[in-house]
Order: structure tokens, then sequence, then C-alpha cells
């Protein structure tokens, strides 16, 4: 465990160096952050201003709700997209040899090895905006409320993780799934409103083919006060049903894996 | 010209049959925002029982569908495209053609929304069964329609092409294009129709290029607007699409002057 989070820790300070070369890109990604976050605010309190609830949800919950949105994207952003664009591109050109050879569990590897650490200026951003929802929201989060909600927020990032993995391992059997997760980026746009919004086909498409539906209710859903520890203990079992169910498939299609040497 | 044409849509044609998957699944960015965005507004609506503003849950859903076939005819993807060819070199032999570049991406465009506008209807029928949607117009606003969303897509080409160039002097145009995208977000009529938005914000929506893309046929087409206003809209689409080819004249020929790619 320890050497994992070694591991992991040298994989972040190279991939930091390597983007510290294009510093002026670097700054103006957290630019655009802001725009993106700022104008999908400003899209939220448009609305506002014809209602004070939507199917429930106040103007503060629905700006955590935003909040998570953006830090579960971001958390998905630094780690485990670029990883997997980096894994797929290994598939199609046979140059996954040289992870399979190393000494470390592959599934770990491919998912953690690229970074794009300035996605985890959307995290710090998310929670600005979660916490500036908090204080409108006027009501004291307890500890327990606080741990339920950064334990739901974990339980989604894996969940759109298993998701991911599971769709990336189809790269094993038909080489180009670029566009399958286009499908997932293009879905994910539903997460800006809460899962109840939406109507029945979409919903069930949403919260069952692309978890982005639950994970970021979910997390807002205990701010909100709507969920208690049993609905985080059943979150957090369905994680670790999805995760392990992923990486099962991962490793059944490892085995379809030919490489340049297998 | 109309036989040079012809002969690029057939290449174009056979060249897109290859990718029929593809084109499926980029169609679904042009709808998955409008539905989020209908699905907001009917919760809207419903909370305030049943209508906000003089939009009903049915209006609310004429104007999304409606936007949503107008976002897939206006859709340009020039300026996201272009810092690839530059950076990758790719514009110089288009440049030694005798035909320029902006020919070749105008059948590309063509072709992606003729070859993938059958599927979306078939989408748009099945949204517009879910959401019960009523369409409030007349003949003659479908008759407005036509070459309203014809000014609106050649504006959306054409303000594409404005920000594509402007790769010539900062080679990485991601922020600009996201300066576009969201500006556009607020004030092209997407999180609303323009009508519900604040004044201010109206305001702005009209100065600005984006509502002539997006809100305006949108609106002529659910058929929520007077005959005066319509032809009002006509105008302003004239002007802006005006504007931006002068703009576009200028960018290109100053652009090229800065171009220092392999070949130039």
């Amino acid at each position: 465990m320890i050497r994992y989070l070694r591991m992991f820790r040298a994989f972040a300070s190279s991939e930091f160096q390597f983007e510290m070369e294009y510093r002026g890109n670097f700054y103006l990604s957290i630019l655009e952050m802001f725009l993106v976050i700022g104008t999908s605010i400003a899209a939220v309190l448009v609305m506002f201003q014809h209602t004070t609830t939507m199917n429930g949800w106040t103007l503060p919950q629905m700006i955590v709700l935003l909040g998570v949105y953006y830090m579960i994207q971001g958390g998905v952003n630094l780690v485990f997209s670029p990883s997997f664009e980096r894994l797929m591109e290994h598939v199609r050109a046979g140059t996954l040899d040289f992870h399979l050879l190393k000494p470390v569990n592959v599934q770990f590897l491919v998912s953690t090895r690229h970074l794009r650490v300035v996605r985890a200026a959307d995290l710090a951003l998310g929670l600005a905006v979660v916490i500036f929802g908090l204080v409108q929201v006027g009501a004291e989060i307890g500890v327990g409320p606080a741990v339920l909600f950064v334990l739901s927020l974990l339980f989604g990032i894996m969940l759109v993780y298993s998701l991911l993995l599971g769709l990336v391992t189809l790269a094993f059997w038909f080489v180009r799934v670029e566009n399958l997760l286009a499908i997932f980026w293009a879905f994910t746009e539903a997460g800006r409103f809460p899962v109840d919004v939406y109507p029945l086909w979409l919903r069930v498409s949403l919260s069952t083919i692309v978890p982005i539906g639950i994970a970021v209710t979910a997390p807002a859903n205990v701010i909100a006060g709507r969920m208690d520890w049993i609905a985080v203990a059943v979150l957090g079992a369905g994680t670790v049903l999805a995760v392990g169910f992923a990486s099962a498939l991962w490793r059944w299609g490892l085995r379809s894996y030919t490489g340049a040497s297998a | 010209m109309i036989r040079i044409y012809r002969q690029l849509l057939v290449a174009q044609i056979q060249a897109a049959a290859q990718y029929r998957i593809q084109a499926l699944l980029w169609m679904l960015f042009s709808i998955i925002r409008p539905v989020i965005f209908l699905a907001a507004w009917t919760a809207v609506a419903t909370a305030q029982g049943g209508s906000v503003g003089g939009y009903s849950a049915s209006d609310f859903a004429a104007y999304y569908i409606a936007l949503t076939l107008v976002n897939h005819l206006c859709i340009a993807w020039n300026s996201f495209e272009f810092e690839f060819e530059i950076r990758q070199g790719r514009l110089s032999p288009k440049l030694l053609r005798p035909l320029h570049p902006l020919h070749y991406s105008v059948v590309e465009n063509l072709v992606f929304k003729i070859t993938t506008l059958l599927p979306l209807c078939l989408v748009l029928v099945i949204v517009a069964l879910t959401f019960n949607v009523r369409w409030a117009g007349e003949w003659w606003h479908l008759v407005i329609f036509v070459p309203s969303i014809i000014l609106a897509a050649a504006l959306s080409f054409m303000l594409g092409w404005v920000v594509a160039t402007a790769t010539f002097w900062l080679q990485r145009i991601n922020t600009v294009n996201t300066l576009f995208q969201r500006t556009a977000f607020i004030f092209a009529g997407q999180i609303a129709p323009l009508a519900l938005m604040p004044e201010w914000m109206q305001v702005v929506s009209y100065a600005l290029p984006f509502a002539y893309i997006l809100a305006v046929p949108a609106e002529i087409l659910r058929g929520g607007v007077t005959l005066e206003r319509c032809l009002l809209y006509l105008v302003g689409q004239a002007v802006w699409l005006g504007l931006t080819i002068i703009a576009f004249r200028f960018a290109w020929r100053a652009g090229l002057r800065e171009y220092s790619a392999v070949g130039a």
C-alpha cells in the first residue's frame, strides 16, 4: 500500500513538472475553469429568478450540487481520464507490453500513471462552490454529515471510475472506443441538475449506464439532509460491487490483448 | 463552381459513409444539452403551477426541441479543428490548391448535417412525445424559418472561422474557444428562452451574435414571435453575417502573413 502511494507520488510529481513546461497554458486552463463554473452558476441563477424550488431543490442546494458536479469531474479528469486516454493508445499500438512487464498491479498502473495536474484546480474550485452553497444554506454542517459527504463523494468518483474502466476495457476487443467515451462525456453534462428532474427514460439511462447522476446527486443530497448513513452505506456497497465487476472485466479483457510480443 | 461542389459533395459523402456510427454519436452532442435544460425548465414550470413568464411546460418543450434542431443545423467545428491543421502543417498543402480551404469545410459541414438529419428527427419525435409538446405557430413561421436557419448556419460557420483564424497569432486557442462557448452558453438562449432572462441580459443577447444563431431561429420555428419581430430578427442575422464575413476576410489575409509552418 505504502509502495503504491509512493509510486503515485512519483507519477504526480513527474506529470507536474511536465505540465509546468507549459506554464501559460496551465494558468489559462484555470482561467477557463473559472469561466465554465461562473457561467454554470449564472445559468442556475437565471432559472431561480422564476422559482424558489426545482423538484424540491432550493437555490443553495442547487449550487452545492453544481460544486459536487465539478468536483467529481475534476477528480475523474485529474487522474483517470488522462491515464485511460494513454491506455487506449497503448492497446492500439501494442505498447501496453511495457506496462505488463512491470512488477506492479497493472490495473493500478494504467489507471493512475498519467495525471492532468491542472484539474486539481477544478476540485478546489468545485469545493469552493460547495462551501459557498453551504454558507447560503445557512445550516451548520456537523462532523457526521461532513464525513458522509466526503465518503459519498469518493464513492461517486469511484463509481464513475468503474464505468470508465469498463468502457476502456472494451478496447481489447474493439480497439477504437474513443467514441464510446465521447457518449459518456456527452451524458455527464446531465449531472448539472439533480437526477430526479429528468423523465424516466433519461433517468434510467443516467443512473445505470452513466452513474454520474447518482455520483453527483448523492453528495448533494447528504448536504440537503435527504440521505442518512444507511443510504451512504448502500451507495458504498454498490460502488464496491461496481469496482469489483469492472476489474473482473478488465482482467478478462486483458487475456484478449494481443500486443507486439503477446 | 457548382460542378466543383457537386464533386466535393460526392467525395465527402463517400468519406463520411465510413464513419456512420461516429456521426451518430456526434449527433448526441447536439441533443443532450437542450434536453437537459428542457427537463429543468419543466421542473420549474411545474413548481410554479404550470407556467413561467408566459411559457407553459409544453411551450418549453416546443422551444427546446426547436433549439435542438437549430443547434444541430448550425453546428460548426472549425475553430476546434483548425488549430490542429496549423500545428501539423496540414494547412500548407491546402493553401496550394486553387480552391479556398473554406469550401472544403463547407462541404464537410453540409454532409454531416444532411446525413444525420433523419436520425436526429427520430430522436426529437421521441422527446416531443415524452414532453407533451405544443406548437403555437402559423404557416408563415415555417416559411420565415427557412431563410432564418440558413442565415444562422452561415453565421455560425463564419464566426467559427473567425475564431479559428486566431490560431495564426496564438497557436493554441483552447481558451478563446472556451470563452466563446461559454458566452454563447449564457447569451444564445440555451439556458433559457431569451424572454425569461433579466432585462440587461436580453439587451446583451440581442447585441451579440450568438442569439441570432440559436435563440432567434428557434423562437421563429416555435412560432412564438410576431411577423414584425421575425423580420427584425432576419435583419439582425443578416447584419451579423455581413460583419462576420468582413472580419473573416481581414483576419484571414492578415493571418496568412503570420503563418509560418513548413511550406509557407
